[in-house]
């Protein structure tokens, strides 16, 4: 099977399926899946909306179990949620009877590690997204984007080694979301740690990830897999934007968006 | 606009309400003295039928003579604490079932339709069964409390533990919670308001139950006091009695509003 490196992949899908089944009806989110990722990569899912993300995201946290196919961290199957995976929902779920503090100490209860300094690191965190000030509000008294990056906090406080994040940036301001853009990825490589990223904003995925996955729907499956070149790769995400051959990529990854749906409106 | 022109304009809207507020005050305070005189006026000169219906300042004067010689208290004190003792049962155990059953998804669907009927029977109808089973006393009284609340809170909390998002258990169990946390953390926490507002239910379910209980068996209490009277047809008694009712278990009501407005305070 690990034909490519002989270490085992952080992450490794293979040929993963999965239905949702209800009474009225089984429904193939994604077929036959087949995905690497190595430790310390940064890896984009793009792709129309319903071409199952959020289910690969939901397998790798382990809130799935797939219907064929294994899912693998580290080579040892995925039975079910873990610390070790750090997953950010789409929508934020902040517990409203919770302050703000609360809410980030959350997976810090849950694992029973609060502590001063892991307390502090939580906060270090939320400073660094420009809320310390709103550590005793509640949050309904924070606007969406707000929320979204107190959501964040809650899932970096606990220190995951993969980090999964579903749309993180959706309801930022275009600057907020650009500097957010650089903290992450300059917190991930210094701590060496593994991300899948799904997002609607290409720009973003180039800017932002060592990898692309351009996935297309009925039923869920990969598309085309870009690998982002090295001068593009290396610098943040805000500066990765200016580089040479970056609009050119961009142009290319659009096209093949537009063609995947193109054929889908085709049938 | 000027600063004091705008305070002038607040001023005035406050003067206004405050105005308002003493006119719905009077009103009611009218609605229930005229209540009261016609009542009066209409038993003496003999319209309505005195033995049957009594009249204010006969109920208000056996009150007076009751609570001087402290015939009455004892009645009154053991109706609370049956109804106290009946609410607290129902509510917990009501929301222990819920509990489980929200842990054990097959449990649910195996008691489903005894809930249903369960929630359907008119509770009162046990009542002789109770007596033969526990005795006619204060066991059954509580009990026959007890049963008229518990399964409506069953239902109503477990139905309210079931609509609580799914997505923010997701969140507890990416985390790496377990059941347990997810109770806690989650379920509870979320749904604190519905369990409040059951309890205020419960208080006047627990009233119902403690009055019926104490018409089949007992010695002593408001419902006892309710029938006696009606027995040795002394309608003043009864009058008493109803009176004092309505306005304990209006205090209790209200005690529990109070408990609800603090408990829910951080929800909205
Ligand atoms: N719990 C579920 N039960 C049944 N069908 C589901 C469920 N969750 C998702 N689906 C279906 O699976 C497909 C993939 O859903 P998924 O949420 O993974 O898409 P997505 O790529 O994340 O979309 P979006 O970009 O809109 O978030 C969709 O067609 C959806 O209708
Ligand atoms: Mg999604």
């Amino acid at each position: 099977m690990t034909q490519l490196s002989s270490s085992p992949a952080k992450i490794e899908l293979c040929s993963v399926t999965h239905l949702y089944v209800t009474s009225t009806r089984a429904f193939m989110a994604i077929k036959g899946i087949d995905l690497r990722v190595e430790e310390g990569e940064f890896i984009c899912l793009v792709g129309p909306s319903g071409c199952g993300k959020t289910t690969i995201l939901s397998l790798i946290a382990g809130l799935e179990r797939p219907t064929a196919g294994k899912v693998l961290i580290e080579n040892q199957e995925v039975v079910g949620t873990s610390p070790r995976v750090g997953y950010m929902l789409q929508q934020d779920y902040l517990f409203n009877w919770r302050s703000i503090e609360e809410n980030i100490f959350l997976g810090l209860d849950i694992q029973g590690i609060r502590n001063q300094e892991t307390e502090e690191y939580a906060l270090h965190l939320l400073e660094e997204m420009e809320l310390a000030d709103f550590r005793k509000s509640y949050p309904h008294q924070l606007s969406g984007g707000m929320r979204q990056r107190v959501a964040l906090v809650r899932t970096l406080s606990c220190q995951p080694e993969i980090l999964l994040l579903d749309e993180p940036f959706s309801a930022l301001d275009y600057q907020t979301k650009l500097k957010l853009e650089d903290l992450i990825v300059a917190t991930l490589r210094r701590h060496k740690k593994t991300a899948i990223l799904v997002t609607h904003d290409l720009s973003e995925a180039i800017a932002m990830g060592d990898r692309l996955f351009i996935l297309a729907r009925n039923p869920g499956r990969i598309n085309r897999e870009i690998i982002i070149p090295e001068r593009i790769r290396e610098p943040l995400p805000f500066h990765a934007r200016n580089q040479e051959g970056f609009t050119d990529l961009f142009n290319q990854v659009w096209k093949e968006m537009e063609g995947l749906t193109d054929a889908s409106r085709g049938d | 606009m000027h600063p004091e022109e705008i305070n002038r304009i607040h001023r005035g809207y406050l003067r206004n309400e405050r105005k308002r507020t003493i006119y719905v005050i009077l009103t009611q305070l009218i609605i229930f003295v005229v209540f009261l005189l016609l009542w009066e006026w209409l038993a003496r000169i003999g319209v309505i039928n005195v033995l049957l219906f009594s009249y204010p300042s006969k109920v208000w004067a056996l009150f007076w003579q009751q609570l001087a010689d402290g015939s009455i208290l004892p009645h009154i004190g053991m109706t609370v604490i049956e109804t106290i003792i009946g609410f607290i049962l129902g509510t917990l155990l009501g929301t222990l079932i819920a509990i489980v059953i929200w842990w054990s998804p097959f449990l649910s669907r195996v008691l489903d339709p005894y809930l249903v009927v369960a929630n359907s029977m008119p509770k009162v109808a046990l009542g002789p069964l109770l007596i033969v089973g526990l005795g006619p006393g204060l066991l059954s009284i509580i009990a026959m409390a007890c049963a008229i609340s518990v399964i409506i809170t069953t239902i109503t909390i477990y139905t309210s533990f079931k609509e609580v998002n799914e997505n923010y258990i997701k969140v507890v169990r990416t985390l790496g919670g377990n059941k347990w946390q997810i109770f806690m953390l989650v379920i509870l926490p979320a749904t604190i308001p519905s369990i409040v507002s059951t309890l205020k239910v419960n208080v006047g379910l627990s009233w119902v139950g403690v009055i019926v209980g104490e018409f089949l068996v007992s010695k002593q209490g408001l419902g006892y006091l309710i029938i006696y009277g009606f027995q040795v047809f002394n309608f003043t008694l009864v009058m008493v009695s109803v009176a004092i009712i309505a306005v304990v278990a209006t205090l209790m009501y209200q005690g529990v509003a109070i408990l609800e407005r603090k408990l829910t305070n951080q929800f909205k």
